[in-house]
């Protein structure tokens, strides 16, 4: 194998160079303004996490798994993944043998950008010999995969369904230049290699076009228009790239290491969170998971289009996209890159200005009488609209005789999560420190919560000294695991609701169930444990009204009918009035469930 | 003049009357009603405002004379099937009617108070609703009713409610619980009776007089706020949580008893036949006719009647009179 | 004004001719169940500042309806924003998001 020319150089090459040159400049100064963006303590610590050995095994494994066999879509769907990884790691592998061959045959030439990328163009055969038909074979077959994935594509385009997604994204302007220029470029890669194939030689996939339209392709007119095309399709992919989805690429090679390092997004669109939002392929699997989506007037509000108009620093329409959201996490839950929607609609909320001027010196008279006792049971705001709660508690507590008082039985002051959720994590700070200072005063060893918004706040924001933290869920399994809660099996069929906070927010998924299975049997529901479906009730939307809230229950509780069971069960009051409204199935509370257990004593 | 059969489904008081009026007219109605007794509601109410008539005697006054109607009790209806001709209707003691004119009078049923949980019917002890104090105030007998001496109603139970999935007004309800107001006034004279309202909307003749007298005789007390929440303490003392709006002051008040004034929802059987003969319904359930003002009786359907509650809310008269416009109609369009 | 040498005591009365009401048709606009209200009194009465304050949600937002923008609505400062009005409200008001945009239309920071 030699060189056909001895410039080794062809004016067709010019728009990939340029487009090449174009990516990389924008990328550069990308990183840095990210680097920039970052706090002195984030950057440090991401430093010192590029040089631990075990973060850098872990930055290189995610990024093979994450950004070239797209593991969590395999998982998601394998239509689905193996469309991505076909076309992300067989380009790679193009690429890389791309490289190899040059550096095996033309060593001098491994310098330039374009020569391993129209290595075919430039090469001529002179005899066949084994090592030459290895990459011709090589070469061929990643070629065959990427074309694989592109048809997939295309196909995904017409009928998402067959990927297992009901709704794809709808793209943007840049996004289909990318989109379409994507598509073009290995068709045209093939009939260019397919030209030059009697040349410079190919494999089962180049040879056969070459000799099917043998006068006409080695005409070396046609040759160099065919790849001045091929050149032009990757041009215009270069430069479409930063403005479309498809900045994913190089972006998720620096997201990656910022997520191992542990970063916290501070700002909606800055530092960690730009590269977060860089990183978002528009992939859309977030458009189905969003409750939401239950309503198609909704469907533009979900994150992949939250991203974008953060990208387009679009105020007005990221304050309304965000304020609407339940706050449910799911699309986290879903996304394929861990995008950190939640806490960058945080951020955004906290951002808002609203002029309340809340003020809650008014708490300095609160002083309930808690008295001294092992376990304080703060019921929560909502929980005296749903009785039930308190009494099944206080049947299940006295049975096991445990000593314990409520300690907003008067009325109480707020956990603060509400207030959090509504961005105003300044002001929540009275209110934490009031209840902190009533329950540490109490001498209680653990503090009881029976609702799943109080509960992670009380985990996350509260620092209580020497005092446990427990959600019903866990304290009452805990006392059935012990033996000092007894209760009776019986046939019931309960279908379990894994609150939004409880489980997603705090990771609470077995406790529940495995106390509600010693009363009854468990029904499961369609989607469940992090796949969940919120309620629709939830206090994290500031904007959706009542009406439009409904169509959000009715599909949350359709998806828990799924096993037919005779009672829905929730551990949060918000999820239990919000199922009720639309429930034909009784909806129960998780210790009303476990009361069930209680009376069929005889 | 053949003796044409009419169906009319469901024996409570528009039933009766509709196969009474039907029968005068020269027809065979046969009356299908799903409970072992003709009736309805009416069979469980104590007394009829305004005057206080009781029901019981209204009842037997309208089964009294039955006579050319056949009535059929402890009936379920299994199928109906429309032809030309008319409809055939399957129940299921396996006997099968055929006629050309179906009147149905399927009525409402009561909201279910424990749908509402912040109030606590069947949690707390003292919480009873009006049907429940109907069914006192004839038998003089229910545990949760101990002397009260203070004690609440709360209007719109269910009604006027989007959390209860009811956003209509139950319009007998508000003359309802003045009635009962003072009913329980007059058994416990010592008693001081609180009526929790949003709006009063007393509508009818001499209802303003009820109210009136239910002030000055009883002297009920009226607070303009709905009650938001109950909690009971241990001696099964209730706890009321309310704005009084017209002081603007929230109030919470200690009850020994609280009757809720349960809204009006669609009968069951409304809701299975609107589906079973594809009558459309409104938002709220209940049957929409084919012309809300000037045919209120009747359905899109020709041959298809239906009269009293199944279309709304409405007093026993308003639902008699309805009745006797039915049977008109029905005769109209059998001698067409 | 015709002066007649001596003034009365300021009166009770409310000027609704005299109305400025484009603040709150901005609320409206905001918030579109700002009309919604019966005035129940449910948000009031189970309001959990409540307990502690006179903060009554639907007096605040009469008054701002009927004009009067100074009396209730630095009530609103004590809200805890907990959610529980928007629980028991019977005409289903989206009450969190109307106590918000009030804020941010009147600016209850500065009173």
């Amino acid at each position: 194998m030699r060189e056909r020319f001895l410039v080794g150089f062809d004016p067709f090459v010019l728009p990939f160079l340029l487009g090449m040159a174009f990516v990389l400049t924008y990328c550069i100064i990308g990183l840095i303004k990210v680097i920039l963006q970052l706090s002195k303590a984030d950057r440090r610590k991401l430093a010192v996490s590029l040089f631990k050995p075990a973060n850098a095994w872990k930055n290189l494994r995610d990024m093979f798994c994450d950004c070239l066999i797209h593991v969590k879509l395999w998982k998601r769907n394998p239509k689905l993944g193996y469309m991505h990884s076909s076309i992300a790691f067989g380009w790679f592998m193009l690429i890389v043998f791309g490289h190899i061959e040059t550096f095996i045959f033309v060593p001098k030439k491994a310098g330039l950008f374009y020569y391993p990328i129209f290595f075919r163009y430039f090469m001529e055969m002179e005899n066949y010999n084994l090592r030459g038909s290895f990459f011709f074979f090589i070469m061929d077959f990643f070629l065959l995969v990427v074309l694989s994935g592109i048809v997939l594509a295309m196909y995904k385009r017409i009928r998402s369904r067959f990927f297992g997604m009901r709704r794809t994204t709808r793209l943007s302007i840049t996004d289909r230049v990318g989109l379409y220029s994507l598509w073009a470029i290995f068709p045209l890669r093939w009939i260019a290699e397919g030209f030059t194939a009697g040349i410079a030689g190919g494999s089962f996939m180049t040879i056969p076009i070459n000799l099917l339209l043998k006068n006409f392709m080695s005409n070396p007119e046609n040759i160099t228009v065919a790849w001045w095309l091929y050149s032009i399709a990757l041009g215009t992919f270069m430069f479409a790239l930063p403005f479309s989805r498809y900045m994913h690429i190089p972006a998720e090679i620096l997201l990656i290491p910022m997520k191992n390092a542990g970063l916290k997004v501070y700002h909606p669109r800055k530092g960690f969170s730009l590269a977060q939002i860089y990183t978002c392929p528009s992939c859309g699997v977030c458009i189905d998971a969003c409750p939401m989506s239950a309503s198609r007037q909704n469907l533009k509000d979900t994150t992949v289009y939250l991203v974008r108009q953060i990208k387009r620093n679009n105020a007005r329409r990221m304050n309304a996209m965000t304020d609407k959201c339940l706050m449910c996490g799911k699309c986290q839950e879903v996304c394929q890159i861990a995008l950190q929607s939640y806490d960058i609609r945080m951020r955004i909320r906290e951002r808002a200005t609203y002029n309340v001027g809340l003020k809650y010196d008014y708490l300095d008279s609160y002083q309930p009488e808690t008295g001294k006792c092992k376990v304080l049971y703060y019921a929560g705001c909502m929980s005296s609209l749903t009785p039930v709660t308190g009494r099944s508690i206080k049947k299940l507590l006295d049975t096991a005789r445990i000593n314990w008082t409520q300690m907003d039985a008067g009325g109480g002051v707020c956990c603060g999560r509400p207030l959090i959720l509504a961005g105003r994590r300044n002001e929540a700070a009275a209110l934490i420190e009031k209840n902190t200072a009533v329950i540490e005063s109490s001498g209680a060893q653990i503090l009881l919560v029976s609702c799943a918004i109080c509960y992670r706040v009380f985990k996350e924001e509260y620092k209580l000294k020497g005092i446990k933290v427990m959600h019903y869920t866990e304290y009452f399994n805990e006392l059935m695991e012990e033996g000092r809660l007894k209760l009776n099996r019986g046939e019931l069929r309960y279908a379990y609701h894994d609150p939004c906070d409880l489980g997603r927010g705090c990771g609470i998924y077995d406790e529940p169930r495995e106390a509600l299975s010693r009363v009854g049997i468990i029904a499961p529901a369609e989607k469940e444990r992090a796949m969940s479906v919120c309620c629709g009730g939830s206090v994290g939307s500031l904007t959706l009204d009542f009406e439009s809230r409904a169509p959000i229950t009715e599909a949350s509780v359709q998806n828990m009918l799924f096993s037919n069971p005779d009672r829905i069960v929730t551990a949060c009051p918000l999820c239990l009035k919000t199922f009720a409204l639309y429930s034909p199935v009784k909806v129960v509370d998780f210790a009303e469930a476990l009361c069930d257990g209680l009376e069929k004593k005889s | 003049m053949a003796k044409d059969n009419v169906i009319v489904i469901g024996g409570g008081p528009c039933g009766i009357e509709v196969s009474r009026n039907l029968r005068d007219l020269g027809y065979t109605p046969i009356l299908l009603e799903q409970q072992s007794e003709l009736g309805g509601h009416l069979r469980l109410w104590d007394r009829l405002f305004p005057e206080g008539v009781e029901a019981r005697k209204i009842l037997k006054d309208l089964t009294s004379d039955l006579k050319g109607v056949k009535w059929f009790t402890d009936v379920n209806i299994e199928s109906i099937h429309k032809s030309r001709k008319g409809y055939t209707v399957n129940v299921d003691t396996g006997m099968s009617f055929e006629t050309k004119a179906l009147v149905v009078t399927t009525g409402f049923k009561l909201f279910p108070a424990e749908r509402k949980q912040e109030y606590g019917y069947n949690i707390y002890e003292r919480v009873i609703t009006n049907a429940d104090l109907e069914q006192y105030f004839h038998t003089r007998k229910d545990p949760r009713i101990q002397n009260p001496k203070t004690i609440g109603f709360v209007h719109c139970v269910g009604s006027r409610d989007e959390k209860a999935c009811n956003r209509q007004c139950s319009k007998v309800c508000c003359a309802t619980a003045v009635k009962q107001a003072s009913e329980i006034k007059e058994l416990f004279p010592d008693a001081i009776v609180y009526c929790f309202y949003m709006d009063l909307r007393l509508f009818g003749r001499s209802y303003e007089d009820m109210y009136l007298t239910a002030q000055k005789q009883y002297g009920v007390r009226f607070i303009r706020g709905r009650v938001s929440e109950v909690s009971e303490d241990i001696d099964g003392k209730l706890f009321v949580k309310a704005e009084d709006t017209l002081l603007g002051k929230p109030m919470k008040m200690k009850l020994d008893l609280l009757v809720l004034m349960t809204g009006i929802l669609p009968g069951e059987s409304t809701t299975q036949l609107s589906e079973m003969l594809k009558i459309n319904v409104g938002e709220d359930g209940f049957f929409t006719p084919r012309d809300t003002i000037l045919e209120p009786c009747r359905a899109k359907d020709a041959g298809l009647f239906m009269a009293g509650a199944c279309t709304g809310p409405k007093t026993i008269p308003e639902t008699l009179s309805e009745a006797r416009a039915t049977a008109i109609q029905v005769h109209k369009y059998l001698s067409r | 004004m015709i002066d007649f040498g001596y003034t009365l005591s300021k009166s009770g009365t409310l000027k609704i001719e005299n109305l400025d009401d484009s603040r709150f048709k901005a609320l409206h606009k905001l918030e579109p169940d700002a009309y919604k209200c019966i005035n129940c009194g449910s948000c009031t009465a189970s309001c959990s500042a409540g307990v502690f304050t006179e903060l009554s949600l639907r007096k605040i937002l009469l008054s701002l309806q009927r004009g009067d923008e100074k009396d209730y609505i630095n009530q609103l400062q004590s809200c805890m924003l907990c959610g529980k009005c928007m629980l028991v409200c019977p005409r289903g008001i989206n009450t969190r998001h109307l106590i918000l945009s009030i804020s941010k239309i009147y600016n209850t920071v500065d009173r």
